[in-house]
């Protein structure tokens, strides 16, 4: 649950940034200052916090079956067009499909 | 499986990109947002495209920044996606997300996957969103995920060598453990 609770308090506070962001506006110049700018604009979440936690937490090799079976494969390496893009992966709840690697 | 696609990709122009839906944070997570969040990864991995940049010039004279729309977010990410060589897009847990922002997604995503070949779209969730999935995309490729025997015995190996009061625990009851709990699981 922790990690769930982290990532919502995540995006409360990126929320805070934008709520103030024509201040952020008015107070930082330059190239990065326009970058960062444009990286909130675009969308406030950073998924990339609660992939850090999964890495974390991942155990071993669980689960790594899944990325030999031919579906996997097939969807991940087979040419553009001649595939279908969607591949689901479905699993109760606590199977690991989280943590898959 | 982000990690995966990440080691191959290394060195070649193909993108990797994430999301976690989140049942706590429904309502923040939008469509346009979960959207930006796609496009977000995408151009922080180098320079930001000139056709971002100038939209966001033209938003921000508007009301001091007003933010994308969705059928203008699904447009830049359409156009963002052209140069690339391959892009993944993986959603966890999209179960999770509330039903009326699902539906959205998965047809904004249909949308883009329509004009762009180089994209594959992973999602994982559990199996009661199947048929939402395939009215969107009747030919998604399913994989059920079922923890092995062998899984379950490495879990658990894992767990207990990091057993916080290993005091507690005698051979016997490491034998217990490891018979009787893949055993249970196999019977669910």
């Amino acid at each position: 649950m922790l990690p769930g609770r982290q990532q919502v308090t995540g995006n409360i506070n990126s929320f805070n940034a934008l709520t103030s962001y024509n201040n952020i506006v008015n107070i930082a110049a330059g190239p990065d200052a326009e970058r960062h700018q444009i990286l909130l604009w675009l969308s406030p979440l950073e998924p990339q916090q609660r992939h850090e936690s999964v890495r974390t937490d991942r155990l071993g090799s669980v689960g790594n079956w899944v990325l030999k079976t031919d579906e996997f494969r097939e969807w991940c390496d087979t040419k553009d067009s001649c595939v279908e893009p969607v591949l689901f992966c479905c699993g109760s709840p606590g199977v690991g499909k989280t943590y898959l690697r | 499986m982000i990690d995966d696609l990440c080691d191959q990709a290394a060195g070649k122009d193909i993108a990797v990109v994430g999301l976690y839906c989140d049942f706590l944070a429904q309502q923040e997570q939008s469509t346009t947002i979960m959207l930006g969040a796609i496009l977000r990864q995408l151009v922080s991995r180098g320079g930001i495209p000139e056709h971002i940049r100038d939209t966001f010039q033209n938003a921000k004279q508007e009301f001091g920044g007003r933010r994308l729309r969705l059928p203008d977010m699904i447009e830049i990410l359409k156009k963002t996606i052209i140069p690339l060589q391959r892009i993944f897009v993986c959603i966890d847990a999209l179960d999770e997300s509330a039903p009326e922002h699902r539906r959205e997604l998965l047809e904004s995503l249909q949308e883009i996957v329509r004009v762009s070949p180089n994209m594959r779209i992973l999602l994982t969730g559990r199996p009661h969103i199947d048929d939402e999935i395939a009215e969107y995309f009747s030919k998604a490729v399913r994989i059920p995920v079922i923890p092995t025997q062998e899984d379950i015995k490495s879990y658990l190996e894992i767990r207990l060598r990091r057993d916080t009061t290993p005091k507690a625990m005698d051979d016997e009851l490491r034998a217990d453990i490891m018979r009787v709990i893949p055993e249970k699981i196999s019977e669910m």
